[in-house]
């Protein structure tokens, strides 16, 4: 039976992938049928989570997962068909974004629950396990699933009869795993229940994880990216708040103590902080849950009967919690270490004219029109500028320094649709590229004189100065 | 009326006030940290701006104060009811409350509570049995440092206005709202302290509104006229005259230079010319005090002479000194020390210091009877056959509770022996 399914789904996701796909050969629909493979896991693990927590509403989990599927599979294609590629991203991107903090809602809420004394915060529990609340906890968890999967495809044109196939394509495919799933769980033992917190940390785990291998959709760069950009400001209103002197007057170690809250570790190591804590925290409840009261029995073996399987009973209900940490630590690692390979070209040396221009032909042995970064290595007086030319989507060349104004100067690379700061891993669209502010590369003033591209060295030495030596120096511990 | 006064009391003392107000504090700055990379600075200037934040996030110190008392009035209940008074709803104040039918043999259930390290106390109707020390002192600490923190937030975050002045060593000290007594002497020093690594020392004269003589140094700050005084960044205070060929009735002016540290390029423009002098101060050789010019007073300034972007010429001059070459005159008659200081108008400052320090006292409190001497008590309150005992422990739980089940047998076991 599994064998059947197993076969239809692989059949289902080569169709789904030619069809989204119409002008790929045959090489590119298997290298990205393998893409797929690790979102369809995900979803599969999703809809195995749902049918053990919502153990009695298995047939309408599995409908409503197969239908959440389908939507979240053709509503991402009808909005990448109807809006700019952009858009799509940022709504799932958003969608997960709010799932997230949505389980650090619940997690607080569980942990309150179990540590007060008759607190009841969350009434969640008995409500979320109405057929309705399964179907629709099951059905929007499938939409971000399928929105995933098709944020994972490359992008081409559909008319409204792929669209359909597409659809059909998806809903045999997520019928094939779904069943499987229900099939898994019947195999399972009973013992191993899941709480609906439990089950909202593996639901989100596993959505993020699927999220975080495609860069557009990741989190947790941008959440380290907050956090430091977050503990930099804290720390300075702190500072400002209880009127500390300024770095003048301070011993130097002091301030490498406190530049160490100014640095990328501490974005890495609070965003993982923020990323963990949910998890652990559902953890943590389910241990601090208050054992049956035992008082009333008076032989000593049936209290402790009674209290061990409780306790058995409590670690069983750990155990998806525990592996959302393992699905956790793996998004994060994806997200540390994407196997995406940038383009980052080293940088050419150049050199200013007499009057102190840098003039680059826009069509010499590098054609600056090709839609590539390309970059160059400025020296003058001892200083060193990086910066690169690039052609925007829209057709506009624009110069920038190889740094922003936030970061360290560790420079860009270029993936599809963007360039990354190295520093902090922020996507930076390639339309916006050349505007002012946030990681955006710090622009540089440059004319076009005939057919080359001509920079005042002097303004390339004093932008790289102002704004990049000055982040350089907070990062590594100054201020 | 006292039903809704009970609820509202209930509601403000909850828990999961805290939880929620920081909570939505933390989705508007997600909220915020889509339009602007300052969010904190942004969040703050909306709490200041808008009543509905502030009342929102005065709801944490409301509660914190509202907490303190409802947890105080717990306290108070336990110790009536351990020592045989009569109080309303005793199972709200512990764990675990069993029915038995049976009546306590009270001295043998004391002397067992007694050989398990338990102190006991009978009355008429009861036996209360206790160990270790109440962490409520460390409890209400943590709740008051919590209400001092907060409450420092809000008044900060709602009302502090910030001054920056310049102090001029011989000047008077300027304050926000008139003219202090005069600033005597400006002292930069090397300090052997483990934080800071210098000393700074404004020495003001008794002034005309009747502060009298004071010294303002760095850490804490010391407050002056209703205002803290910060000191930020050091600098120079000049009084320049210049006169050029094509400028011959010459131009004379005050100014301050934020010229530290040495190296450090300020400039004053000589208004209706073309004209501008950059100023700087010489770097010392590697290893030299950077601060030595300003510590001894011996300023010798660099300086630079523009004629629009073309530099004339470059020189140096010592206070009280003066340049002249080809027509130009540049003299420094006077240099003096200044510091740029805010003046700072907040006592929610001493609210946060006040909370840092109950913290730590709440903390070395806390930990010491948490992990050697937590407390646990029961209650056993009996009525002819009947006996409800009552058990709760702030730490050491499984030990607590077996000492209880122990003490339910002991008096279960004296009903099947009657």
């Amino acid at each position: 039976m599994i064998l059947i399914f197993l076969q239809s789904s692989v059949f289902s996701l080569n169709t789904l992938v030619t069809l989204k796909v119409l002008e790929s050969n045959e090489r590119d629909t298997m290298a990205i049928s393998l893409k797929l493979i690790p979102h369809l896991l995900a979803w599969f693990g999703i809809v195995l989570i749902l049918l053990r927590g919502f153990a009695g509403r298995r047939s309408v989990v599995t409908v409503a997962s197969i239908a959440g599927f389908v939507i979240g599979v053709t509503g991402t294609c009808i909005l990448f068909r109807s809006f700019p590629v952009a858009i799509p991203f940022v709504v799932v991107k958003s969608a997960l974004g709010v799932s997230f903090l949505f389980l650090w809602g619940a997690s607080i809420a569980a942990i309150y629950r179990s540590t007060g004394r008759g607190i009841t915060i969350f009434q969640g529990e008995r409500r979320g396990n109405f057929p309705l609340g399964a179907g629709i906890a099951a059905c929007m968890a499938s939409i971000v699933a399928g929105a995933i999967c098709t944020c994972g495809l490359p992008a081409a044109g559909s008319t409204l009869l792929t669209l359909l196939l597409l659809a059909v394509a998806a809903g045999a495919l997520a019928y094939a795993l779904a069943y499987s799933a229900q099939a898994l769980d019947k195999l399972l033992p009973n013992s191993y229940t899941v709480s609906l917190s439990g089950m909202l940390v593996a639901v989100v785990a596993l959505l993020l994880c699927s999220s975080s291998s495609l860069l557009r959709l990741d989190l947790f760069s941008p959440l380290s990216m907050k956090v430091m950009k977050g503990v930099h400001d804290f720390v300075h209103q702190f500072m400002e708040s209880i009127l500390i002197p300024d770095h003048l007057f301070i011993r130097s170690y002091i301030w490498k103590f406190i530049g160490l809250l100014f640095g990328k570790e501490v974005g890495f190591w609070g965003g993982l902080v923020i990323w963990f804590i949910p998890a652990l925290l559902i953890a943590m409840a389910i241990g601090f849950e208050r054992l049956p009261s035992v008082a009333h029995l008076r032989q000593g073996a049936k209290r402790r009967t009674v209290m061990a399987a409780a306790i058995r009973e409590r670690r069983c209900r750990l155990v998806i919690p525990l592996l959302s940490v393992v699905v956790f630590a793996t998004a994060a690692y994806q997200s540390s270490f994407p196997s995406v390979e940038y383009w980052d070209p080293k940088p050419l040396p150049i050199t200013a004219d007499q009057s102190g221009e840098i003039t680059i032909p826009k069509k010499g042995e590098i054609d600056l029109e090709d839609g590539k970064l390309h970059k160059y290595l400025f020296k003058q007086g001892g200083r060193e500028v990086r910066f690169f030319v690039l052609m925007t989507p829209a057709g506009q060349l624009t110069v920038d320094l190889d740094a922003c104004a936030i970061c360290k100067p560790d420079g860009y690379g270029q993936a599809e649709g963007s360039v990354i700061c190295y520093y902090c891993k922020t996507l930076i669209p390639l339309d916006t590229v050349g505007k002012p502010g946030g990681c955006n590369p710090v622009p540089v003033a440059f004319s076009v004189k005939g057919e080359n591209v001509v920079i005042d060295g002097i303004t390339l030495v004093n932008s790289w100065s102002t704004t990049v030596q000055a982040t350089a120096r907070v990062k590594e511990g100054g201020k | 009326m006292k039903r809704l006064l009970r609820t509202l009391f209930a509601a403000g003392s909850s828990r999961a006030v805290p939880p929620v107000v920081i909570g939505l504090f933390l989705l508007l700055y997600i909220g915020v940290a889509f339009f602007t990379d300052e969010t904190l600075i942004a969040l703050m200037a909306f709490t200041r701006r808008s009543f509905f934040l502030a009342a929102l996030l005065a709801l944490i110190p409301l509660n914190c104060a509202l907490r303190l008392l409802r947890e105080t009035i717990t306290y108070l209940k336990i110790r009536r009811v351990l020592s045989g008074k009569p109080v309303d709803s005793i199972p709200e104040l512990f764990d675990e409350d069993v029915d038995l039918h049976a009546s306590p043999f009270t001295p043998e259930l004391e002397g067992r509570l007694a050989a398990v390290g338990y102190k006991t106390r009978r009355s008429d109707n009861a036996v209360g049995a206790w160990r270790g020390i109440s962490a409520f002192p460390a409890r209400l600490l943590f709740l008051v440092g919590l209400f001092c923190l907060f409450t420092g937030i809000l008044i900060t975050t709602t009302s502090r206005t910030s001054n920056r002045r310049t102090i001029i060593e011989g000047e008077p000290m300027p304050m926000p709202d008139g003219i202090g007594g005069v600033v005597e002497r400006i002292t930069l020093a090397n300090s052997s302290g483990s934080i800071l690594v210098k000393t700074l020392t404004m020495e003001v004269a008794p002034s005309n509104s009747g502060q009298g003589k004071r010294t303002f140094g760095l850490y804490p700050p010391s407050m002056y006229g209703g205002s803290f005084v910060y000191p930020r960044y050091l600098g120079l205070a000049l009084y320049l005259r210049f006169s050029a060929p094509d400028m011959p009735a010459g131009y004379e002016t005050h100014c301050s230079l934020n010229a530290y540290p040495p190296g450090k390029e300020d400039n004053v423009v000589i208004p209706g010319s073309p004209y501008r002098i950059v100023f700087s101060l010489p770097v010392p050789e590697s290893g030299g005090e950077r601060y030595v010019s300003y510590m001894t007073g011996n300023i010798t300034l660099q300086f630079k002479l523009l004629k629009g972007k073309e530099v004339l010429f470059t020189g140096s001059a010592p206070a009280g000194g003066e340049f002249v070459r080809d027509g130009y005159r540049l003299a420094l008659p006077d240099i003096r020390r200044l510091v740029i200081t805010d003046f700072i108008s907040d006592y929610g400052v001493l609210f946060i210091w006040a909370a840092g320090v109950i913290f730590v006292l709440a903390g070395c409190l806390w930990l010491p009877i948490r992990l050697c001497f937590p407390r646990r008590e029961m209650l056993f309150r009996f009525d002819s056959d009947r006996t409800v005992a009552y058990s709760r422990s702030e730490g050491g739980a499984r030990i607590h509770v077996g000492a209880f089940h122990e003490a339910l047998d002991l008096v279960d076991l004296k009903r099947d022996e009657r």
